[in-house]
């Protein structure tokens, strides 16, 4: 009966969407923790259900592909933020469009660089090229160069969860951070994650990351898959 | 309803234009970027298709829990090299903030 249960694609489904209602319970309970993002906790339970019951990931999927399918129409419905998001970045628009472009191509560099050095494994190298975009773009991105999209998952998750650490008190240090500045960086360096810790710290940081942490997304998705093809 | 609609026409469009020419760019990112054009050419955003977005920005992060539990496929690669991942993600990050930092506020100062 458990068998049967643990090979039905509807019960992962299900699975899934608890785990991650059990993720966002536990983000609240412990003040809004950014180590604690409700996309981490779900993960970590669903491989913790995977590990335990011994189903492999394809028998998974049958009923995660439910749920993975939505990932196309949630990136065309980044337009709408993108649209209004013009409206407020007409004024300094050289300036966003400078500080996005070359600050993630320096931290997406780094990256590239030192994965090559310390690493030298060329889907990995290609995988870690997309760890500055939001995840859905970022999975989208790795599909279509042939990375690894569940490790491109786990880059940037990691990097958005030590950018929202990292970053406020790097911009304390050397005075950078008003709230432009600050907002506009965790977007570009940390995305999604950035841009919920943005939200604490006010709503000028928090508009001016989500607009960054979109325009980084259309960015590299534009350029990524060009560029990765000449290396 | 029809918000939703709109997302898979437009990711449809964008799927079609990528095969017809031979884009290398994700069908989801060309179906985003004409649906962007098409909001501009509007000037406004339909309610529909807000309504849409407020209820599927929250749910985000759930769509996205399936491919990252891929990761029990690569325990072998985490295995080798997960700490050199981990040292490569948070060092890489430094230089890439001050950079934006630096120009966006630097822009500020003299604006």
């Amino acid at each position: 009966m458990i068998s049967t249960l643990l090979h039905t694609p509807l019960f992962w489904a299900a699975l899934t969407i608890a785990a991650f209602l059990a993720g966002q319970q536990l983000y609240r309970i412990t003040g809004n923790n950014a180590f604690l993002p409700p996309i981490l906790t779900g993960i970590v339970l669903v491989v913790c259900a995977l590990e335990s019951s011994g189903v492999s990931y394809s028998v998974y999927m049958e009923g995660g592909g439910y749920l993975h399918m939505m990932l196309g129409p949630v990136v065309v419905m980044l337009a709408v933020p993108l649209f209004q998001f013009l409206h407020t970045m007409r004024k300094q628009w050289l300036r966003i469009v400078l500080a996005i472009s070359l600050g993630s191509a320096t931290t997406v560099l780094c990256a590239v660089a030192l994965t090559w050095w310390w690493i030298g494994d060329e889907a990995i190298v290609i995988t870690m090229h997309s760890k500055s975009i939001t995840t859905p773009v970022a999975v989208a991105i790795t599909e279509q160069v042939g990375g690894i999209s569940a490790l491109a998952s786990a880059f940037v998750i990691i990097t958005g969860i030590l950018g929202a650490l990292m970053i406020p008190p790097l911009l304390r240090m050397t005075r950078m951070n008003d709230e432009q500045t600050l907002g506009l960086t965790l977007g570009i360096c940390a995305h999604a994650i950035g841009t919920s810790r943005a939200l604490e710290l006010g709503p000028q940081q928090s508009a001016y990351a989500a607009m960054a942490m979109t325009l980084t997304a259309t960015l590299h998705a534009l350029v990524l898959p060009w560029v990765i093809r000449l290396w | 309803m029809s918000g939703l609609l709109i997302l898979l026409v437009f990711l449809l469009l964008g799927g079609v234009l990528q095969q017809f020419l031979h884009l290398p760019v994700p069908a989801s990112i060309i179906g985003m970027l004409l649906l962007l054009l098409a909001l501009i050419v509007r000037g406004s955003a339909p309610s529909s298709l807000k309504q849409i977005t407020s209820v599927l920005s929250p749910l985000l992060p759930l769509f996205l829990i399936p491919v990252s539990v891929g990761i029990v496929t690569q325990k072998a690669s985490l295995q080798e090299h997960g700490l050199a991942l981990l040292a490569i993600l948070a060092i890489s990050i430094i230089p890439g903030a001050l950079v934006s930092a630096v120009i966006m506020s630097r822009g500020r100062k003299r604006g």
